[in-house]
This record gives structure tokens, C-alpha cells and sequence, in this order.
């Protein structure tokens, strides 16, 4: 059998490939293909399978990553999208939470909602903040607005309508009208799509569901079509922001939670990674040429966040707790009119890029320093296929240098040391607000620019250790493979925490189980392999964020309300240094996440050798500016080394889709798993 | 800067924003109140051994007078500073406050006994005792009416809480166990700002730190130096007003004087009203926060915020007048006043930089409180409705949205019907708000809530209800807000003016709030007329004022009729 992974990015298509039977791995990559995304994936998966002499016929598992949805958002590329609310309420996506986006930037826009005001329809209605019906609905007064969807070629709506958390009903009758009397449109209810309350979130995450929806489910036909066409026995499964995967019908119905999916894929590898060396608490750092993704993964499990963040609007959608950083390898250095030098927030993007990728860029960038610093080999990087000019790269770190009165390596050195400061307070910020101490964990680096940076940012925020996977460019392929199917559902309960709530809670509890286990027995699991784990959102009474509370995903009793409350004291405790034992304890919401293992399949590991890595692992030796001075380096070959092999910095690691740099001082070691551990040296 | 320090200061200095940020994660986490948790309604930041400030976490511009105002007194006065002190007040007179609601808690931060600098939090409070529930009605006569008056007192001495001075705070407050958890989240935030402030400086040492610092504020004195280099010399003035402080009365003078010469910039409040007998004075350190503002907005929104910066600016205003009062001065609304102050200091720069600034914004903290009291315990619900900001010379302004001094965040419907015995009506744009202009100004927010069961009090504080906001260029002025009370049917009485307290709504009446729009750019009959029609088909611009305002013909079917609005905007341009 052939399990495949194949990820979608905005240049190349990825995809990885592993035979069940011999053990055998395979990669290939393929330019993408932004009309169709399926085109470049059906292609890939035709010509690896041709390559693995087999047929698509013995594809048993088929993980996939897309960015249709993403994209469709990022390029307002969406569906003429209409919202139905309460009378009363068309406003709550235009006022927003009322917060301009920057304080003192006079010129400063904010995202418009992804509908139109005049396509922002009301009716009567309204439930009481208990789910109490205060004004009936009739459905009949729909059909004027059903006309006037048609009038203005609308394709998707959104309903939104208050208090819908508490009760579907109105939103309920709403799409079934709908769907009987404009069988041609796209219709979501903010209900099903995050039953919980604050009306903004919920609104906009719908709004955008249904924008996105009839793009999205239009590549799925595509993607299933053509998977089948191939003689794939099984369709693909679609990786979600949650870092589970999921069947194209679930995608279809609910594709606002891919919007974030783009980096999940590879914090799900890294998890995998740092499982196989018992390693289980991480922080993924996966750096680009424009941004940096961050997560943090602890005991195992990588943190799930309510709600997120993409283009200026809140996602409200359990998403991997990733978050963006944006800086990167095109980041521009620049001396601002205090004098002093800045890195970011400007970036030479992937065009012109960096001055040493001989595109045309003019600026000096991070990786035009690296370049400078002798970092990046002159010969080139992906392999020699993209020369360095290296020349130009010290051209542009002249002039700032020139600027500055300082000399050119000091610039170079100083840019580093500026991004790097900003990445560790960002890095340091994204653990604080977790009440999460960075220095207990492994700093798992990937992307093209991560392994450059990674020992660095590991000494500045106190950590000890850096772990640098075989194949960091294609970290997500990777995670495709050993991904879950998954699936998160919430129910609202705002309750006091006693005894009084148990009917409610286990009510939901119920519910939300009930459709978990519906769920995995529509996504075929075999009930061996199915798991539900739930968490209660809770909070003191009066506070306004929540934290969450392992729960079982059983009918609880009193006993384990009073366990809970306590679990809760301590979680506060442990997050902010303090806890109000005998408060009064609400739970807000429930979250019952349905889980449906994947088989893992371990590659043969990498052949052993001793501490010294062969001779045929030394490229070169060369001369590699670090704080401490300019130090001769020696350059090893990443794919020649060897399982045990010791290395000690200062070193360059190459290989084709990164470079590893080891400051003098770090020392490294390669394990059986192909992985690069580097041990720093904390202060 | 010399090299090679500029890079290890320029580290430091991110680390010290780190510290600052960290804080404020810390104090909006573990807060009580949904002032602090949902809206923001906080600040934090980090000082040096001199009490000059070096690092804020970016929430609130206002914030930054009450807390350079703290650490003022702390250095000033002889205290006897000793490790693990924490001070704590709200004074704007003994405290360097700038009203009571806001309490300020600050650390002096030792290491070996030498002070290496300060961790400050504020936080604004939904009750602090005082005639009024909230704590913040405009309508006090004095300071003492306003609330409970904290001097800087130690909350916590040589490490240890003093319970006394805690239960003293809050036994004032309608809301103890609130005040209690919101206290304790800032002296948490401090204690974080603390450690981590002392990792810094045991890993710099003394020295370094002590350099970096000088020369981060060095290095923002630059900045603004240059920003003020590129300004025209000259004295620009611009008066606005505020709304009348008495039944009758004429709208009250807020006038700025900015005068520039070379890399100086002087900021003059000559000609500003007397002190009021209402609670819309400004004293000094909020006065000082508002300039800032308003400067670093115009003249180059990236300088950094701290001490370096805020000396720059030469402020000067007549003692006595209303933004320089004498105790015991009512201040509980002084952010509508401040709110003045950045226009009258933004209309001044707008005739020095007339490409950077936009006509004047709603810029009322449009500020109320609705309370009562449901089974034996006190509610509070605290509410600002953001408006419309000011179009800008080449784009529309924004509809509702905070601006100025204040950026806080709205409370869901959702939340606050789960949690008062409230009912939101409506939530809705006002049609026609935002002033006509070659770019629209942004439009104002109608908020109307019923009360339930008992009933609730209503208090209020917000400007900008008689006299509009301005336009510029031949910009229109947006309209200008209302409170509505005692509506039934959608019919009630219009306050006569926003600075109220103490009328109860009856259960099943509502009060409806109208925040004001913001004034138009430029003449609205050289408008894009495909612009107009936008508007119209989305409500934002009536039919009507299509045509009285911008001279805008449109056909049935919403287009806009060519031929017809050039002959009727010629028509418009013969007549003028």
C-alpha cells in the first residue's frame, strides 16, 4: 500500500510518498499550479507512483494540503456573499469590536467585511440571551429577500442571527427555507459554524465560511474527480487548521477550517519528531522568506486556540495555536531618521527578493547578510541550481553600513542580532501569554530560513536545545503522512459550575458526543482507532477569557464538577501566579474533539556511523564571520552524514533545501532518525 | 549612538518593550472586570532609575500621563524607597492621575540595593465609589463627589500586602470582590515586570543597561527632532469647543498654539476656557499623554513613546483654565476634553501639514454607565461608543472606530445580555452621519438599550452633542451625537447635554445612544460620483443628501445619471 502527503504551496507542489511494504520513501516536486491547484496534484501523484513502479491503484492513504480557501480570501477572490441577522443588527460586521487597527496612524484602514451593507438583510426575530424565542420568526417574510439575492447574483449567505449558540431554531428554519427556495446558493448558520457567543466572531467567521464556500467546494469536485480519474481507490483527505485532516464532504461544508491550515501540517511532523526522541515539549519555528510561523507543543499535544486571526479578521475556529511573525529572510534593514537600524517590518518579498538572488532587489535584507557573513555558500543554494551574488549582497550592506559609520560586518552582524532579538521577544510572547516557560523545550526549526537562525534565537531565549529535521523544506509533506482525522465540535453552556449545571453540561456533553462518534463512523475509522477527548471552557464568574479544562467525554457526576473546579484553580494558578479559590467558577462552553488515528509507518532509519562524520560529510572549510570574530568553519554535506555522527561549531550544515548554521561554541549530533539535534549553551 | 552599542541598546530596548508587553499579557489575563479583559481598558510599561519612561505596551495613549505622572511623584518626594515597595493611587492631583476610576499601581525595582527603575500598570476600574455608579459621570461638581481618592499610598511594603490598604479600596467600591481581583491582577503584572526587569539587568549589568536607556531616550529625541525639522517654521492656532459646560451656556474654547522653530515645537493653550464646574478638566500629565499623541500622529507615527520623546514638546497652559485646574476640579470626563485638545492641536498642525491630517473625528469618549441591582448585589455596566474618524485628504475616514486618546473595544450584545439584565434593540450605522465632503467622513453608531426587570440608572459623559465636528479643505462637518432616554416606542427625550447621572429607566424603557459621525475632506461636489452612489445603495449616504450634499443624480435603478449630475453640479458651482 502507498500513503501520500501532498502539500500545496504558493510555488511548489510537494509530495511524499511511502510504500507500506518495503519501507520505501519517495519526494517529488512539481511548480504548482494556481488555476487549479488539482492539476499540479493529480499530475504529482501520477508520476510518483509511475516513478515507485506501482499504480495509483495501490494508494491506500491520501493526505492533502490546500490553500484554495486561503487564497480565495487573501485575493477577496470569494463568492458575492449576503448576511441574514436580526433586525436590528446588519451593523455588527461593519462596527466590528470598534478598535481602529494602529493608534497614532491617521491613514489607517481596516479590513471591510467580506459582504456588502446593501446585501446585509434583517428579519424579525429575536432569542433572549437564555434561548428564549422573544419574537417568532416567519418564514414566509423570507421570500422578498430570496428574490432580492436573486436580483443581486448572489451566490453564498451567511445567517447570523443573535443568541443562536443557546438555540438553532430560527437559524435552522432559515436554511431550511433556504435551501428549499434557493436550492442554487451556498448557505451557512453561525449555529453550526461556531455555536458561541460574541456576536462579532461568530458573524464574521460564517460570513467568511460562506465566502469562501463555493470556491472551495469547486476545487474539491475538481481534486475528487481527478483523484478518481487516476484509479485511487481512496479520496483525499483535506488537512484542516486544527491540524487534523478531514473528508472532502466535512471540507466542503465547513472550508473556513482550512483557512489556517498552511502551517499545521508541519506542526503536526514536528510533534512526530520530537515524539520519536521522547522530546514532547516544542516550539516549532518555521521561517520563511516573508513570515515566521510559531507554535508551541507541550506533553505532546500542540495547542489548540479558539480563535485566530487571518487577514484582520477573527477565525473563529479551534485552529493549532500558530502564529505569524512578520519577518523573514527578505526581511529589509533600513536606518530610520533617529539613526538607528531597523529590520522589518518592509519585506523584498519573494520579488525582487534579496539583493544576492540577483532579481533586481536593491535593499539589504537578513539573507543578504548571511550572505555577507560567508553563512550561504557562494556556490549557491537549492543545490548550486540558484547562485548567490554575493558581490551585490555586499553591495547593499555597504551603503547601510555607510549609514550607520559602522563597518560591513558589524551591519551584517547587527542585523542578524536584530531580527533575532525580535523573533525571541515574539517567540517569548507567544509562551507568556500561554503561561509557558520557553526554556523547558526543544526549538524545532524548519522552513528555508529556520536552521539559519534557530541557535541564535535557542541561546537568546534560554534554550537548550535545537532540533533540525532531515528534510526542513518539506516539513509539511512530512506531516501530511502522519496526520489524524479530526474533528473539534463546541457547544455553548454558560453555567455556574455546581451541581445545578450538570443537566445542561451533560446535555451538550451528549450531543456533542453523539455527533463526534457520527462523525468517525461517516470518515470510516475503524472503532479500534477511534478516541474522544473534551475540554470545558471555563472561567471565573465576571471574567471575560477562559481557559481549558481536560474533562471526560462522559455524563459527569458531581464529584467530577467539584475535580474539574479544582483542575481549574490549579490551570489558573499555573497561568497566572494565582488562583480565587471559593469564587465562583462558570463554564462557558464545552469542546469535544473526535479523533480517528492514522496508522504510523516508520522509515528505515539512517545508516550509523561514528562520532566522526565520513570524509566524503566535509564540503569544505571556510571563512564564517560570528560575533565573536571571523572563524575558519567547516561546511558539511547534510546528506552524507551519518546516524552518531558529532559536530562541533563553529560549522555550516548544507543541503539542498536549507542551511544549518552552528555558532562556535554549539555542538551538534545527528541521531538515528536522520535528525540534526544541536545542544546551546544557555546563559 | 556609537557603534557597536547601537545594536546591543537597540536589543535591549526590545527586550524592555518585551518586559512591558509581558506585563500586559499578565494583567489582562488574570483580571477580573471586562473593562480590563474584553475591552483593553490597561496600559503597562517600564521606567528608569530616574522615573523617565522607556517602554510601554501600546493599549491606550491616555494611560502614559497617569503613569509618567506616578513615577514623577515617586522620584519627587521622599518616600524612602525600599525593595518589594509597591505603591498604588488614583489622585490627579497627589497622584499624577487623571481621573479616579483609573488606578495606577507602580514597583520601584532594586537590585543590591541601588534602584535600577520602575514597573508601572494602570488599569481603568468600572467603580471606585463616589455619587455616581461607575465613577465616572461628567456631572460632579467636585473632585470628592467623584469617587474614592487614593493617594500614593504603599499596597505593599517590603514584599508584603497590606490587606489594610486593599480592603480600605475596596469596601469604597460598589463592586469589592471586582476591585479586589482587578488590584491583585495589577500587582501581578508588576510582579512579572519586576523579575523580568532584573533578569535584564543581572544579565547587562548596571552599566550597559543604565547606557541603553540613556541612549534609547536619546535616540527618541532625535527622532522627534528631525520629524520637527521638516515642519515649517511658524505659529499655527486653531481653536475648537467643546459642548457648553452650563444649561445656556456658550460652547467652551479649547485653543492650541503650536509654534515651530527649527528642531523645537512648543505646544500653548492660551485662550482656552476657565476651569469648569464640571468634570471635563485636563490636568497636567493627561494634557501632556494628549500632545504627545497628537504629535507623534502627525509628525511621524513610529517614534518611540518614551521620556526622550515626551520632553521634546514644550507645553504650556494659564493656570486655572481648563486644562490646567486647580484642585479640587471635577475630572471624572476628562478624555472628552483631551479629545479636544488632540483636535485643537491637530487643526493647528493641519495648516503647517495639510497633506497628514484629517478633518475632525467624532473624538467624544461618548462614555455611560447603566446599574442596578438585582438580588441583593450591585451591577455596573460600563459602555464607550467609538463614532466616526475624520476623512482623511485622500481617502474616506472610518466609520466606527475609537480614535485619539482611547481605543477600547466594545462589549459583545452577546456578553452584555448574558451578564445584565439589559436588551440591546439596535446596533446600527447612522445614515448621513459622516460629513459630505471629496472623501466622506466616517459615520457614528446608534446603540439603543431596554432595561429589564427593575430597571437601571443611567450616567454619562461624551461631547461633541451641539457643536459638530469639523470638516476641512470644504469639507461638511459630520453630524453630532445625542442620548436619548426614556424610549418607548421609539419615541423618548433627548438629553440636553452628555454629561448626565442619576436618571432611572423605568423596566421596558431604553436609552438610545447616537455617537457622532466626523467631518468630510475636501467638496463634496467633486466627489466620484460612483463613490456617492456606493454609499447610497449602502445606506450610508441617503438619496437625499446624494443630491443636496453632492450634487449627485441618480436613476431609479440606484446609477448615477451622467448627464444629470454634471449639469447639476455646474448648476451647484454657478450659484456659489
Amino acid at each position: 500500500m502507498i500513503r501520500i502527503g501532498v502539500d500545496v504551496g504558493g510555488t511548489f507542489t510537494d509530495i511524499t510518498a511511502l510504500d507500506t511494504g518495503t519501507g520505501a520513501r519517495d519526494v517529488y516536486k512539481l511548480p504548482s499550479t494556481p488555476g487549479d491547484q488539482s492539476e499540479a496534484v493529480a499530475e504529482g501523484i501520477d508520476r510518483l507512483v509511475t516513478a515507485m513502479d506501482a499504480t495509483a491503484a495501490s494508494i491506500g492513504y491520501l493526505g492533502h494540503g490546500t490553500t484554495v480557501a486561503t487564497n480565495a480570501l487573501l485575493e477577496r477572490a470569494g463568492a458575492r456573499t449576503a448576511l441574514i441577522t436580526t433586525r436590528g443588527f446588519r451593523d455588527v460586521l461593519e462596527i466590528a469590536r470598534q478598535r481602529r487597527p494602529a493608534l497614532y496612524d491617521l491613514f489607517v484602514t481596516k479590513p471591510a467585511p467580506l459582504t456588502r451593507r446593501a446585501w446585509c438583510f434583517e428579519v424579525d426575530e429575536r432569542l433572549s440571551a437564555a434561548g428564549k424565542v422573544l419574537v417568532e420568526l416567519d418564514t414566509a417574510r423570507l421570500d422578498p429577500i430570496i428574490a432580492r439575492l436573486r436580483e443581486l447574483e448572489i451566490q453564498a449567505v451567511a445567517v447570523c442571527l443573535l443568541h443562536s449558540y443557546r438555540d438553532p431554531v430560527h437559524e435552522i428554519q432559515i436554511r431550511d427555507h433556504l435551501r428549499r427556495h434557493w436550492p442554487e446558493g451556498y448557505v451557512s448558520i453561525s449555529s453550526e459554524i461556531t455555536p458561541e457567543f460574541r456576536e462579532y466572531e461568530r458573524f464574521t467567521t460564517t460570513t467568511m465560511n460562506s465566502y469562501v464556500g463555493p470556491p472551495m467546494a469547486r476545487y474539491l469536485d475538481r481534486l475528487g474527480r481527478r483523484v478518481a480519474e487516476l484509479g485511487s481507490p481512496v479520496a483525499p483527505l483535506v488537512i484542516q487548521s486544527n491540524g487534523g485532516l478531514a473528508s472532502l464532504a466535512a471540507t466542503r461544508d465547513r472550508p473556513v477550517g482550512t483557512l489556517l491550515s498552511g502551517p499545521s501540517a508541519g506542526v503536526v511532523a514536528a510533534r512526530h519528531l520530537g515524539e520519536r526522541i521522547g522530546r514532547t515539549n516544542l516550539i516549532t519555528f518555521d521561517m520563511g522568506g516573508t513570515s515566521t510561523d510559531v507554535c508551541l507543543i507541550g506533553e505532546g499535544t500542540a495547542m489548540v486556540s479558539p480563535q485566530r486571526d487571518v487577514d484582520g479578521y477573527p477565525v473563529r475556529s479551534p485552529s493549532l495555536d500558530i502564529h505569524t511573525i512578520g519577518a523573514g529572510g527578505g526581511s529589509i534593514a533600513a536606518v530610520d531618521p533617529g539613526g538607528a537600524l531597523t529590520v522589518g517590518p518592509r519585506s523584498a518579498g519573494a520579488r525582487p527578493g534579496p539583493a544576492c538572488y540577483g532579481h533586481g532587489g536593491d535593499r539589504p535584507t537578513v539573507t543578504d547578510a548571511h550572505a555577507v557573513l560567508g553563512r550561504l555558500s557562494p556556490e549557491g543554494i537549492l543545490g548550486g541550481a540558484m547562485r548567490l551574488d554575493v558581490a551585490a549582497a555586499e553591495a547593499v550592506v555597504d551603503g547601510l553600513a555607510g549609514e550607520l559609520g559602522m563597518d560591513r560586518e558589524r551591519t551584517a552582524l547587527g542585523i542578524l542580532r536584530l531580527v533575532e532579538a525580535g523573533m525571541a521577544r515574539a517567540i517569548r510572547h507567544v509562551s507568556v501569554a500561554t503561561g509557558v516557560d520557553p526554556r523547558d523545550h526543544v526549538l524545532v526549526a524548519f522552513g528555508g530560513a529556520g536552521p539559519l537562525h534557530a541557535a541564535g534565537i535557542a541561546a537568546e531565549l534560554g534554550i537548550g536545545t535545537v532540533l533540525v529535521p532531515p528534510n526542513p523544506g518539506t516539513l509539511c509533506a512530512l506531516g501530511l503522512l502522519v496526520t489524524d482525522l479530526r474533528t473539534d465540535l463546541v457547544g455553548s453552556v454558560y453555567q455556574v459550575a455546581d451541581t445545578e449545571a450538570l443537566p445542561e453540561l451533560n446535555g451538550t456533553l451528549r450531543r456533542l458526543s453523539t455527533q463526534a462518534r457520527s462523525w468517525l463512523a461517516a470518515e470510516h475509522i475503524d472503532p479500534a482507532d477511534r478516541e474522544l477527548t473534551a475540554v470545558a471552557s471555563m472561567r471565573y464568574r465576571r471574567q471575560n477569557y477562559e481557559l481549558d479544562v481536560p474533562l471526560p467525554a462522559r455524563d459527569l457526576t458531581t464529584g467530577d464538577l467539584t475535580e474539574l473546579v479544582d483542575r481549574f484553580h490549579a490551570l489558573h494558578t499555573e497561568a497566572y501566579g494565582f488562583a480565587h479559590e471559593g469564587a465562583p467558577v462558570q463554564i462557558v462552553g464545552v469542546r469535544v474533539s473526535a479523533i480517528g488515528r492514522i496508522p504510523r509507518h516508520e522509515p528505515p532509519p539512517l545508516p550509523a556511523g561514528g562520532p566522526t562524520p565520513p570524509p566524503s560529510a566535509v564540503a569544505a572549510r571556510r571563512p564564517v564571520v560570528f560575533e565573536a570574530g571571523t572563524e575558519d568553519a567547516t561546511i558539511y554535506r547534510r546528506d552524507a552524514l551519518l546516524a552518531g555522527n558529532r559536530i562541533a561549531g563553529p560549522a555550516i550544515v548544507e543541503q539542498l533545501d536549507t542551511t544549518t548554521v552552528l555558532p562556535p561554541g554549539t555542538t551538534g549530533r545527528v541521531d538515528e532518525h536522520g535528525n540534526l539535534l544541536i545542544e546551546v549553551a544557555t546563559r | 549612538m556609537s557603534a557597536p552599542d547601537m545594536i546591543t541598546t537597540q536589543v535591549i530596548g526590545n527586550a524592555l518593550l518585551g518586559i512591558a508587553e509581558e506585563m500586559g499579557v499578565a494583567l489582562r489575563r488574570s483580571a477580573y472586570s471586562t473593562n480590563i479583559k474584553e475591552r483593553s481598558d490597561c496600559s503597562t510599561a517600564v521606567f528608569d532609575h530616574a522615573g523617565r519612561l522607556i517602554a510601554q505596551a501600546e493599549h491606550m495613549p491616555i494611560h502614559m500621563g497617569s503613569m509618567a505622572g506616578l513615577i514623577a511623584h515617586l522620584v519627587g518626594a521622599d518616600l524612602g524607597l525600599t525593595d518589594g515597595d509597591v505603591f498604588i493611587t488614583n489622585d490627579p492631583y497627589a497622584g499624577g492621575g487623571t481621573h479616579l476610576p483609573d488606578i495606577t499601581v507602580a514597583a520601584p525595582v532594586f537590585r543590591d540595593g541601588e534602584l535600577i527603575g520602575f514597573v508601572a500598570d494602570i488599569a481603568h476600574h468600572s467603580d471606585v465609589g463616589g455619587r455616581v455608579p461607575g465613577s465616572n459621570s461628567g456631572d460632579c461638581g467636585s473632585i470628592f463627589e467623584e469617587g474614592l481618592r487614593i493617594p500614593l499610598v504603599r499596597l505593599v511594603t517590603a514584599g508584603r500586602l497590606s490587606t489594610d490598604v486593599l480592603s480600605f479600596v475596596t469596601l469604597n467600591s460598589r463592586l469589592p470582590e471586582e476591585r479586589g481581583g482587578d488590584i491583585r491582577a495589577q500587582l501581578a503584572a508588576c510582579h512579572i515586570g519586576r523579575t523580568r526587569l532584573l533578569e535584564l539587568h543581572d544579565r547587562y549589568g548596571a552599566a550597559t543597561l543604565r547606557e541603553a536607556t540613556g541612549a534609547l531616550l536619546d535616540h527618541a529625541s532625535r527622532r522627534l527632532r528631525a520629524a520637527v525639522a521638516a515642519v515649517p517654521d511658524g505659529e499655527y492656532a486653531f481653536t475648537d469647543h467643546l459642548d457648553p459646560d452650563e444649561p445656556g451656556g456658550a460652547p467652551v474654547p479649547v485653543a492650541a498654539t503650536v509654534t515651530v522653530a527649527g528642531e523645537r515645537i512648543a505646544v500653548d493653550f492660551t485662550g482656552t476656557g476657565p476651569q469648569s464646574a464640571l468634570g471635563i478638566n485636563v490636568v497636567r500629565s493627561a494634557l501632556e499623554a494628549t500632545v504627545c499623541y497628537a504629535v507623534k500622529a502627525v509628525l511621524d507615527p513610529e517614534i518611540p513613546a518614551n521620556g526622550g520623546f515626551f520632553d521634546g514638546i514644550a507645553i504650556t497652559a494659564p493656570e486655572g483654565c481648563l486644562v490646567n485646574p486647580r484642585p479640587p476640579a471635577p475630572v471624572a470626563g476628562r478624555t472628552d476634553c483631551c479629545q479636544r485638545v488632540a483636535d485643537a492641536v491637530l487643526g493647528a498642525l493641519a495648516k503647517a501639514l495639510p497633506e497628514r491630517v484629517p478633518a475632525g473625528s467624532h473624538s467624544s469618549v461618548t462614555y455611560f454607565t447603566l446599574a442596578g441591582e438585582q438580588g441583593g448585589d450591585f451591577w455596573v455596566y460600563p459602555e464607550v461608543v467609538a463614532g466616526g474618524m475624520g476623512a482623511r485628504p485622500d481617502r474616506d475616514g472610518l466609520d466606527a472606530v475609537q480614535v485619539h486618546i482611547t481605543n477600547s473595544s466594545n462589549l459583545p450584545i452577546e456578553a452584555l445580555e448574558l451578564e445584565y439584565p439589559l436588551r440591546v434593540n439596535a446596533y446600527e450605522l447612522i445614515t448621513d452621519s459622516g460629513g459630505a465632503g471629496r472623501f466622506r467622513g466616517g459615520l457614528g453608531i446608534r446603540r439603543e438599550i431596554q432595561a429589564l426587570d427593575s430597571g437601571a440608572e443611567f450616567s454619562s459623559h461624551a461631547d461633541r452633542q451641539q457643536v459638530p465636528p469639523w470638516g476641512l479643505c470644504g469639507g461638511l462637518p459630520g453630524d453630532p451625537g445625542a442620548f436619548v432616554v426614556h424610549v418607548r416606542d421609539g419615541k423618548g427625550e433627548r438629553l440636553r447635554s452628555g454629561r448626565a447621572s442619576g436618571i432611572h429607566l423605568e423596566p421596558g424603557e431604553a436609552v438610545r445612544i447616537e455617537a457622532p459621525g466626523s467631518g468630510g475632506h475636501g467638496d463634496p461636489l467633486e466627489r466620484d460620483p460612483g463613490a456617492v452612489a456606493a454609499d447610497v445603495a449602502d445606506g450610508r449616504v441617503s438619496p437625499a443628501a446624494a443630491l443636496d450634499q453632492y450634487g449627485v443624480v441618480l436613476t431609479a435603478a440606484g446609477l448615477v445619471d451622467v448627464a444629470g449630475t454634471a449639469a447639476e453640479r455646474t448648476r451647484r458651482n454657478a450659484t456659489t
